[in-house]
This record gives C-alpha cells, structure tokens and sequence, in this order.
C-alpha cells in the first residue's frame, strides 16, 4: 500500500501511523493490511479501575439509616474521584493500546449511544459494552445499551411505568440513536416507552424486568401490533431501512469524509441493512478504493483527543498530575466521559472557535516544549462562588510532563524530514506553508517535528 | 470626527497592518453597518433563587414553605405591597428608584429542564426544550451582523454555545493583554506573517487558516482598542467586579462589539442558602452598580442594556439542607436608561398555581425577551436571529 495511503488509513482508524508502524507495514499489500487490523482488534479487553469498594455498596441492604447514609455519602465522593480515574486510564487505553481500530471505534460509538453517568461502576460497564460491540451486531448492541444501567439512569427509563410511562429514552433512541428526527410519529414514541416500562436493573448494573410495573397491553408501533417488549421495538426499528441509512452517515462522517456522497452511503447503506454487522461494514470502507480517493484524505478536523493521542503516538508523554489531563480535556472542549448532552459532541468545525483553536494550534509546544499556558477553566454549576473562581489565581501554567525522547531519538532522530512530515501531515500543505517548510534550517528532528504539529495543517486527519 | 470614532479607526488600522486583504475586506464591509447599541447578558449561574431575590412578603404561602429560609419583612426593602427586594440588593433598588431597572417575572419555557447543563443550552441557544441546536442566538446574532471575532466577546477564557455561531463564532477574553499574549507562540506566529489569501480555499484547511488569522487580529485588535480606556472607578474586589470592569473598559474604549456574555458563577443553593446567598446578590449589586456608573460617566450607558437571567429559578419549598432545588420559571433584570416600563414589567409570581413538581409556572418565554431585544434595542430581524417567529413584549 501506498505511504499516503497508509497514513491516511491509520489516522482514521486509530489516531496516525508512528515510524514503527510505517515499517512493518509498508510493501504489503492493502488486503493483509486490512485483514490485520481486524485480527488484532478480535478479542475486547475490557477497561477496568479497581472498584472493590464497590462491593459492599452491591450488596448493601437499601436501609435508610444513619449508617449507610453515611456510607452512602462517601461512595458518592469516592465515585467522583472515581470516574476521573476512569477518565485517565481510558487515555492512557487509546494511547497505548494494540487494538487500534476497536478503541478508535469505542470512542465513535461513545458520540452515538451518548451517556453519562455518576456511578463508577455502572460507567465502567457502559463504557465496556460500547467496546465489547463495537465492531459486532448493532442489533445486539442497541439492546445492550437499553438495558444497561447507566442509559436507564441517562434518559430515566428507570422512571418508566406500566401507570406513569416516562418517554425520554423512547424519544432519543429514535432521534439520536437510530432513524434521526422526523422518521417516526408521536404515537411511535409513546407506544415504544409503553414496551420499555419495568426496565430495571440492580446495584451491580444487571438487567432486571418489574412485571407488575411492565405494560403488557397490544402496542402498534410502525404499523405492527402486538405485545411488544423494548427489544421488540429495537427490532421493529432495525426493520426501518432508515436505521442503517442513520447510522451508515454517521459512519461515513466520522471514517471517511464530513461532506456525505449521497450515492456512496446509499450502497453503504444496502450493505449495512442486510445483517447489520458493524464489522463488515467497517470491512468494507476501508478496502474500497474511493476510501483512498484524494477527496476523502485529510479532510476531517480532529477531535481534541484524536489531536491530543495522535501527538502521543509519535512522542508518547505521562502527566505527572493527572488533573492537568483534564484541564486540557476542559479548554480544548471534549472530556471523556462528561458528554456536553445527549446529543453528544458537534464535529469538525464545531471543535473549533478563536480559543480553541489557539490552545490546539499551541497543543505540541505545551506538551513537548514546556511551553506556558494561561488559560482558565470555567467552573461547574454546583460550585460555589470562590470555588467557581478558583482557576483564577493560577498563572503561567506548565503541563507537568515527562515526555520520552530517548525513543524519539531513536526512532526519529536520523529520519529524514521528508519522511517526518509525510508520517505527521495527511492534508495538502498550503502553498506558502510549504514554502516556509523549505525555508526551515533546523536540522534537528524534534524542533522540526514540533513544528510540523504546530501547523494548522495538522489538526486536519 | 469624535474621539470614539478615531480610536476606533485608528486601532483598526494598526491591526490590519499584517492581515491579508480578505480580513480587511471583512472589517471596512462590518464597520458602517454595525449599530452602536450594546448588550450585556449576563448569567446567575447555577440557578438563583428568584423568590429570596425579589420577595413575595406579604404571602403566607412563601413563609410557610420556608420555614428557615424566607426573608423576614424587617429584611425586606419593600417596593409595593407584594414584593420587595433582598435587603443586600440596595444599589439594585437605586436603579429601580431611579426607572433604569425593569423586572420581568415568571420566565421560562414550555416542559422546562431542571439540569444545569440542559437548560443552560436551551437559554444559549434560543431552542425548544427537546430541540438541541449546535448554535446560540448571539453566535446567530453575529453570522448576521458583525461577523469577526471581537463581535461577540465572551468576559471570560473559554467561549460558551451561546456565542457560536454558524459561520463565526465569537471570542472569550477576561483578560486582553493575556489573551494577545496567547496568541503569539512562534510556531505558528512564522506560518501566519507568510500567508497571503489567494488560495485560501472554503474547505476546512481554509477555514483553519481564516480562524487563526481572525483569532489573531481580533486579540491584536481588542487588546490594542481596550487599553485607550482605564476606569477611574473602584470596582468590589472579586472576580465578578473584575469581569464587569472589563466588559466596561470594551464598552467604553469604543469596541466594534455589541453582545456580551458574563457569566457569574454559585448560585446553585441546595446547602445552607442563606448566607451564601446574601453574599452574592451583594456581590452581583454592587459590581452591577459601579458598572453602571462608569457607563454613565462615559455617556455609554445610554447604548446600553443589561440583561440578568439564571437557567432556572428553584423549588418553592425549601428542602431539609436548609437549600433550594432546582426550580423552574424565575425573574429576569432588564437595566437601561430609557425602558418604556420600568418597574415590574408583570405579575407576581402565583403561588397557588404551581406545575407537578411544585415549580413556578412561566407566563413570558425567555425567546419573547430575546426577540424584543433584538427588534427594538439591536434592529435586526429577531426572526433570523431566533429561527422562529416570538411575541415581542413592551419593555423598551
């Protein structure tokens, strides 16, 4: 496969290809390499924080007394701190991780089955079954997210009931999971909640139906009638050819190109219908040839995290206060696990403002240059006033970070530059830029390299 | 030619120096069709407790539901026979005595949202409450009319959903000089000076291109206009009064901006409000007074409009914390100079007449106040603005 071709195929499905990955693969031919890439995503490794305080919580009986409020209070702080860890180890999963395209994918199906929750435990879980399916049967999936517990909590179909029907997670499974607004009624919404009342689930996070607080009355959904249940409707919707046009376009928004080619999804789309097997999909983007075309290769605006990993691809870095990890989360607009609403985030150009794009554009002097940041981070809505303050009184930051150079000096250091910046910038150079480039005396690779990050062409993948 | 009009110039043309043709292009096409009225929004964040703020005093309803809480009619600064005002909001009642405050209650929304998160973005972005909207009605605002940058300042570091736009989106500063400093890191500072705008293409490597250069003299620009005005005013010393004295220092310096967003931060109560509430209606009173008057001291205040609102107002009942939960329909501040109804724009809110979680109910919709400020205080076609067409209310 082509050099050009390599790097754009890897900076789709994971976050850019390092000169470790440009060797092994280079001459091979684009069959094996795709065969490769879903080899090694086969088996999911689930994510996982210690969570063993947990477990008395599980089998706590729910008394309302004075020690397990107190008990209680205390799990819900410990949480907090709990769900930051996650929040790390999930970054340091996607910089470290073997299995590039299932992570890469975990992550997009985290922007479609959006939630949020403040359980450590139920999060955890959450997050591994976006994993766990990311690359299986959407149908199967779809229905593991309905019933989990952080979803339940999320669009309150844990407050869903036979006598008071509660159509929040009804409503966003259609518009923001499946078929998108405008492809279902009023009518379809309430008869779906009405399938999905008495979706419980216990302490642990499992699944569990309340019969007397389940509707088993006739529904007629999508013209169909009968006694049906949530995963009934789930599967009434995957009827729907609109639910793989749905999710195909977000496929091809996030993998191939923000500008949709009508025609091209509509293949896609027919391919997709027939088993809804993510895997084959995804099989067959990226061993087609227009995946290739010049119109699809770095086009995409990066997220946050795939500019934030991707530097980490080439000069992995470890931050020695991990809080520092969120703060850029924060001022550069997207933190795992904290999704600004259901609908998820807005992508390519609405990662970028003024302030953005001047932290992201400044984001490789930062990290491998001590360069100094002064930003402040809004506060939360809950904080108090000083608290919500408190970012104030920090000036002139550095990120405290140990970056490892020896490797890049090993790895990169007699590289030619040619071959650095065709490794690092997937979009066409602008025409002066280039010529700044040519300009350019240094001979020193990791001065170049940050330059090359530096370059408003390197926030495009 | 008068002194506004000649910094303003001369700044712009100390900015441009550097910028391609197209950018320039931009300022001379924005400049004369900018209008010279201002307005400041400015968010109680967190939620404020709207009742404890302006109080029903004489209703036996609103002491029965807050036993610990309810300001007592000693503490009250009593404006007619139903409500009064927090006694720690004396620079407030001056500007209601003197008709620059008009108080518009019970806003809201249909099927209100009691998150944070949620109900914020529904008050930035102007939509309905299961509608969610990639843009806020200033960033709209400022597609439209002014279309750079410093259109729309942010007093802050990091730019909220209600100043993006489709096509542009505004600028977060609290800080101008840090804010210049900032954009000038060598790296890309180098890139930047070779530019020039031939081929700058409309896909999104143009579009990188264009916002760097933009960013970049729109924080050249604002740090450069700002530092002509120095406020001979002494502001409460805390982060709020630093952000009004900031947004005045824009004000008055003449900046090429008419929308401002503030947000000030702690109003979410649930715990022990009382004190912690008295403090910040202090705070909020008297930075809003000291803005106020440096306004008027430079003949600014005229062209301006201050409008106060939270994302939700909280529960009528106190909770056992000695708190408030989250609520729903709350009171907004309407200040400037020639309202056409100043005073209490409405009715009390009614307290018999409560929603199933016990919340006030709205009477005027948040959109009604937007479109007015938009038709009668900035012109412009609220209906562009708001994607929707809202009764317009009579308060200026």
């Amino acid at each position: 496969m082509k050099a050009s071709y390599l790097t754009h195929l890897y900076s789709r499905i994971g976050f850019g290809l390092n000169r470790k990955g440009y060797q092994s693969l280079k001459g091979i031919s684009k069959s094996k390499i795709v065969d490769a890439i879903f080899e090694s995503s086969k088996a999911p490794i689930p994510l996982k924080i210690d969570l063993s305080a947990y477990d008395s919580f599980v089998s706590m009986k729910s008394k309302n007394n004075a020690k397990n409020n107190q008990a209680l209070r205390k799990l819900a702080q410990k949480n907090r701190q709990d769900i930051k860890q996650l929040n790390y180890a999930w970054l340091d999963r996607l910089r470290d991780t073997d299995q590039i395209l299932r992570e890469k994918m975990t992550l997009f199906w985290a922007n479609v089955f959006v939630c949020k929750d403040n359980n450590a435990l139920h999060i955890q879980q959450y997050n591994n079954i976006l994993r766990t399916n990311a690359l299986g049967d959407f149908g199967d999936f779809t229905k593991a997210i309905a019933k989990s517990a952080a979803m339940s909590k999320y669009l309150n179909n844990k407050q869903n009931r036979k006598d008071s029907p509660n159509e929040n997670f009804a409503r966003e499974l259609m518009e923001l999971f499946t078929l998108g607004v405008g492809n279902y009624t009023e009518t379809d919404i309430k008869e779906a909640a009405r399938s999905f009342t008495g979706w419980a689930f216990k302490k642990d996070g499992s699944f569990f139906l309340k019969e007397r607080k389940h509707d088993n009355g006739i529904k007629t959904f999508f013209g169909e009638s009968g006694n049906f249940n949530g995963e009934d409707i789930i599967d009434i919707i995957l009827n729907q050819k609109q639910c793989a046009r749905f999710i195909c376009a977000k496929m091809y928004t996030y993998f191939v190109n923000p500008k949709i080619d009508e025609e091209r999804l509509e293949l896609l789309t027919n391919l997709f219908y027939k088993d809804y097997n993510i895997e084959n999909l995804m099989r067959h983007i990226i061993a087609s040839d227009w995946f290739y075309d010049e119109k699809n290769r770095g086009v995409k605006i990066k997220s946050p995290i795939e500019l934030f990993i991707g530097i980490q691809n080439i000069v992995p870095v470890n931050f020695q206060k991990k809080k520092q990890l969120l703060y850029l989360q924060k001022i550069m607009g997207q933190t795992l696990l904290y999704p600004p609403n259901v609908a998820g985030w807005k992508q390519d150009r609405y990662w970028i403002d003024s302030n953005t794009l001047m932290i992201r554009m400044k984001l490789a002097a930062l990290l491998l240059n001590n360069a100094i940041i002064n930003i402040d981070i809004k506060g939360e809505f809950e904080d108090s006033f000083e608290v919500y303050y408190a970012q104030e009184r920090k000036k002139n930051q550095f990120l405290k970070v140990a970056s490892n150079w020896d490797n890049f000096d090993k790895t990169y250091g007699t590289l030619s530059q040619d071959v650095l910046k065709s490794l690092l910038i997937v979009s066409k150079i602008d025409k002066d830029t280039e010529q700044f480039l040519e300009g350019l005396s240094t001979k020193d690779n990791k001065e170049y390299m940050i330059q090359l990050m530096s370059l408003p062409e390197y926030q495009l993948c | 030619m008068k002194r506004r009009d000649f910094i303003k110039q001369s700044s712009l043309a100390s900015s441009l120096f550097f910028v391609p043709s197209f950018v320039k292009a931009f300022e001379t096409a924005t400049k004369n069709v900018l209008g010279y009225k201002k307005l400041v929004i400015i968010q109680l964040s967190g939620g404020n407790d709207g009742l404890n703020t302006i109080v029903p005093y004489t209703n036996d309803i609103y002491y029965n539901n807050r036993p610990a809480l309810a300001i007592s009619k000693s503490n009250i600064l009593k404006i007619n026979d139903e409500l009064g005002f927090h006694n720690t909001l004396a620079p407030l009642k001056n500007l209601y005595d003197k008709g620059y405050l008009s108080i518009i209650n019970n806003v809201g929304y249909p099927n209100p949202n009691r998150s944070h998160f949620r109900s914020t973005d529904i008050w930035h972005t102007a939509s309905d409450s299961n509608v969610y909207s990639n843009t806020g009605w200033l960033g709209r605002y400022i597609d439209n009319h002014g279309k750079m940058p410093y259109s729309g300042i942010e007093i802050d570091d990091s730019l909220s959903l209600i100043l993006k736009g489709e096509t542009v989106n505004g600028i977060a500063t609290k800080n101008p000089a840090v804010l210049n400093r900032n954009m000038r890191t060598p790296y890309f500072e180098n890139i930047l000076k070779q530019q020039t705008d031939d081929h700058l293409s409309e896909h999104n490597l143009g579009y990188l291109y264009k916002t760097m250069i933009e960013a970049k003299s729109s924080a050249k620009y604002i740090f450069e206009t700002s530092k002509t005005y120095n406020s001979t005013f002494t502001y409460p010393q805390n982060p709020f009064g630093k952000q009004l004295k900031t947004t005045a220092q824009f004000i008055n310096s003449g900046i090429n901006s008419q929308v401002y967003y503030v947000s000030m931060g702690g109003f979410d109560t649930h715990v022990n409000q009382s004190k912690r509430q008295d403090k910040l209606l202090n705070v909020y009173a008297e930075s809003m007074d000291i803005f106020i008057k440096d306004l008027e001291k430079s003949d600014t205040f005229k062209d301006t409009l201050v409008l106060t609102f939270s994302e939700f107002g909280r529960r009528v009942k106190q909770n056992a914390a000695n708190g408030t939960d989250h609520g729903a329909a709350n009171n907004v501040f309407v200040i400037g100079k020639n309202l056409s109804k100043p005073g209490f724009y409405n009715e009390a809110p009614n307290l018999l007449d409560l929603d199933k979680n016990n919340d006030l109910k709205y009477t005027v919709d948040f959109r009604s106040i937007y479109a007015t400020v938009l038709k009668n205080w900035l012109e412009v076609n609220d209906g562009q603005v708001l994607n929707k067409s809202f009764k317009t209310l009579d308060f200026i």
